[in-house]
């Protein structure tokens, strides 16, 4: 495992009962980046989460962590987990249950205090401190929870669907927080079904389904290796070129623009001099890269959604 | 170790910093003072006395009744009836006169000359008096005492003062049965003697051959199982909140990824066990504070020289036991609430340690009855049981200690099974949400490494 890894999954099986939730799942999750772990609902996301921070064990395989050094320590203390379902103690002063949850992550005493302060405040939540929790917005306890999760400063912090129940306005200030984490190199595993989220965010991808991982990498790669066949296009005078399907698979045409697909082993530099040689005029020739959301479709056959939550919560552990 | 202390301190704190726990706490002790305090100071208040009148045509009767109510014919009377309860007077002695002279001097007797009055007349006379507020009360004696429809007429403006118009009563009758006997021509001396009671003398024996008085120690050893089956079951039921509530906010997630799920159940059971030791602790004290409030009172001495003798070590067994029940119950009540999903569930899965308790609780009584027999050996070993009669055993009669040792060993036997059940129970059933989980799925848990 070499120094800039974080997190090393090996192999991971876990079964229950004869259902398989993970099958031989390997990945690893590099220093000081942000990962995102993709898939639909009942993939296998949230076992594999849960074994990433300790709660459950794998049956098979092993999860190794950067941060210990020869294996030594508790992984539990070095990261910070923000669980999908959330939770605090409904009727306990806020700064009581951070301290509690700090405690727990073996981070006590007054630089307990000191560190949720600081976040309080960061947070604007500072006059809130002595509050109990049913007194706090639904937004103001996802901060709140959110701080339990980083108050320790851990090295690794893994977020299930981080920003469900958010209004905007808190999405970006929450995104502006976690930069400033991994600015000071600390390294991130979010969970989402929100693509447009993870494609602004991550730096690297897995994608699993159906228990198996489905393509994994850094965004770059993904997308790349899903190839960049699609061509943005605007002109006159074109009508030869578009209909060789020699050079164009298909056009889907929308208001102002085509939509060019290539065909195979045609590169766009191909197509852009077949088009000039035609004599067209070309107000635009875009390469689009494409979406991780077309990616997710076509990968899963399906549209990430959130729509059987309620199946999922049943599913055990 | 760092993270276990971080769990009970959370929960005791959670529990005894309230105001709830406060309240709960203060209450059986403020309880206990007023049934047993506050009478006590009240009826140590002397009343106001009855002004009498009595309208006697016979002339026989009015000196007899004076006499009665004196304070030496009220102690001698006492005195009397604690001889014949089979006690020993001797130590009452300063008690009987005191009271009687207090008794006594509830009474003043105010001059009437009914002289050629008619019964009308008199009547309408006094009752004028006692509206006038110049006497509280009088009494008209028949004529015809000896006969059967003699009517006795006491009219009184404080009917409500029964101790008054008992304490009258029986001076009334004790004047025309002894004018009656008289009449007769029978010795009231002799009749006194041929009809005296038998002396019963009921006390039972310890092992170790002293007496104790048994209805004393019957209330006492009822209070001692009464506590200990409350104080299971409030904080047993607490337990099954506290666990519920933690799968309830899904909070058992973030617990569960910072601490081994052995450390969080055996942190929470024993924080909550130790809030439990507090309040226990208070009512302890408590009890032994009215108790030597109490003794300091004349007139309760004699009761508190028959209560049962206890002893600080017996304080630590029961302190020992109520531990071992409530670690036995509690991680009874944790297992539930790790397969339930709402309280109110949890509530109606919460009768069978109910169950075992209250039995423990019934066994309580054979114990009272029969501290030696057979019964109250195994009910004071069995475990679920034994924390709730043994405590009640010791206190009837102190068993061998081999007896008290091999309990609190297989009781904690029985704790370490408890728990590690409950554990393994804890571990997989927080993390179920949705549903409830069946009995084939927990013994699956159980199994599952």
């Amino acid at each position: 495992m070499s120094d800039d890894v974080t997190l090393s999954v090996r192999n991971v099986t876990k079964r229950f009962d004869g259902f398989t939730a993970v099958e031989s799942l390997s990945f690893d999750v590099r220093a000081g980046r942000v990962f995102g772990f993709l898939g639909p609902n009942g993939a296998g996301k949230t076992t594999t989460i849960r074994m990433i921070v300790g709660i459950t064990a794998p049956d098979k395989g092993e999860i190794r962590y950067g941060f210990l050094k020869n294996g030594q320590g508790s992984s539990q203390e070095r990261i910070g987990y923000l669980p999908e379902e959330r939770g605090l103690y409904k009727k306990m002063r806020i700064v009581d249950q951070l301290r509690y949850f700090a405690e727990l992550k073996g981070l006590g005493g007054s630089d307990a205090v000191k560190r949720i302060d600081s976040w309080l405040e960061r947070m604007d939540l500072a006059e809130w401190r002595n509050k109990k929790t049913t007194d706090l917005s639904k937004g103001m306890q996802q901060k709140i929870q959110f701080i339990s999760t980083v108050v320790h400063d851990p090295d690794l912090l893994v977020l299930d669907e981080p920003f469900s129940g958010l209004d905007p306005v808190n999405v970006e200030f929450m995104i502006e927080v976690l930069d400033e984490i991994k600015a000071r190199g600390k390294t991130i595993i979010f969970s989402t079904h929100l693509m447009e989220t993870a494609e602004r965010l991550c730096n690297d991808i897995i994608l699993i389904n159906k228990s198996r991982k489905v393509l994994g990498g850094s965004l770059r790669e993904v997308k790349e290796a899903y190839g960049t066949n699609l061509i943005a296009f605007r002109g006159t005078n074109a009508a030869a070129v578009l209909a060789d399907r020699s050079l164009i698979a298909k056009v889907v045409s929308h208001s102002d623009e085509q939509e060019l697909h290539l065909a195979p082993g045609i590169t766009s530099g191909s197509l852009l001099v077949a088009l000039i040689g035609a004599g067209t005029s070309i107000s635009k020739f875009e390469v689009k890269e494409p979406s991780l959301n077309d990616i997710f479709i076509e990968k899963v056959g399906g549209v990430p959604s959130n729509a059987d939550a309620a199946a999922r919560a049943v599913t055990p552990v | 170790m760092q993270k276990f202390l971080a769990v009970v301190k959370h929960e005791y704190k959670k529990i005894v910093y309230k105001w709830a726990f406060l309240i709960g706490t203060l209450l059986f002790p403020i309880l206990g003072a007023g049934f047993a305090v506050v009478p006590a100071l009240i009826f140590s208040i002397k009343g106001e006395p009855i002004r009498i009148v009595v309208v006697d045509p016979t002339g026989r009767i009015y000196p007899r009744l004076v006499e009665n109510l004196s304070a030496e014919k009220l102690s001698e009377k006492f005195d009397k009836a604690i001889r014949e309860s089979g006690r020993d007077s001797g130590t009452f002695e300063g008690e009987t006169k005191q009271s009687a002279a207090l008794l006594a001097s509830g009474f003043v007797w105010v001059d009437y000359d009914a002289g050629g009055k008619s019964p009308e007349q008199v009547r309408k006379e006094l009752n004028v008096r006692a509206v006038a507020d110049e006497i509280d009360a009088y009494l008209i004696v028949p004529q015809n005492i000896a006969e059967r429809d003699a009517r006795f007429e006491f009219r009184s403006r404080k009917a409500g003062d029964f101790v008054a118009e008992k304490t009258l009563d029986d001076a009334l009758n004790e004047a025309v049965r002894s004018e009656r006997l008289a009449e007769a021509k029978i010795d009231r001396k002799l009749l006194d003697e041929l009809s005296r009671d038998v002396d019963l003398d009921a006390k039972s024996i310890s092992e170790s051959g002293e007496e104790k008085d048994s209805d004393m120690l019957f209330i006492a050893s009822l209070v001692i199982g009464m506590m200990l089956y409350l104080s299971l079951t409030i904080w047993g039921q607490v337990i099954l909140g506290a666990v519920v509530e933690e799968k309830e906010t899904r909070i058992a997630e973030i617990l569960f990824s910072s601490a081994r799920p052995f450390t969080l159940l055996f942190g929470k059971l024993t924080g909550v066990g130790l809030a439990g030791l507090t309040q226990l602790g208070i009512w302890v004290a408590s009890l032994l504070g009215i108790g030597f409030f109490l003794s300091l009172q004349p007139g309760l001495e004699s009761v508190f020289k028959s209560l049962p003798d206890i002893t600080p070590i017996m304080v630590v067994y029961f302190f020992l036991f109520f531990l071992a029940g409530f670690f036995i119950y509690a991680s009874m009540f944790a297992l539930i609430g790790s397969m339930v999903t709402t309280v109110q569930e949890g509530g109606q899965f919460a009768f069978p340690p109910i169950l075992i308790m209250l039995v423990g609780f019934y066994f309580c009584f054979a114990v009272i009855r029969d501290p030696n027999s057979t019964l109250s050996f195994w009910a004071s070993i069995i475990p679920f049981f034994a924390p709730l009669v043994m405590p009640v055993r010791i206190l009837a009669e102190t068993p061998p200690f081999w007896q008290i040792a091999l309990s609190l060993v297989l009781n904690g036997l029985a704790i370490a099974g408890l728990v590690w059940l409950a554990a393994r129970v804890y571990r997989i059933g927080m993390l179920m949400y949705g549903k409830r989980a069946t009995i084939p799925e927990i013994w699956k848990w159980i199994r599952q490494a």
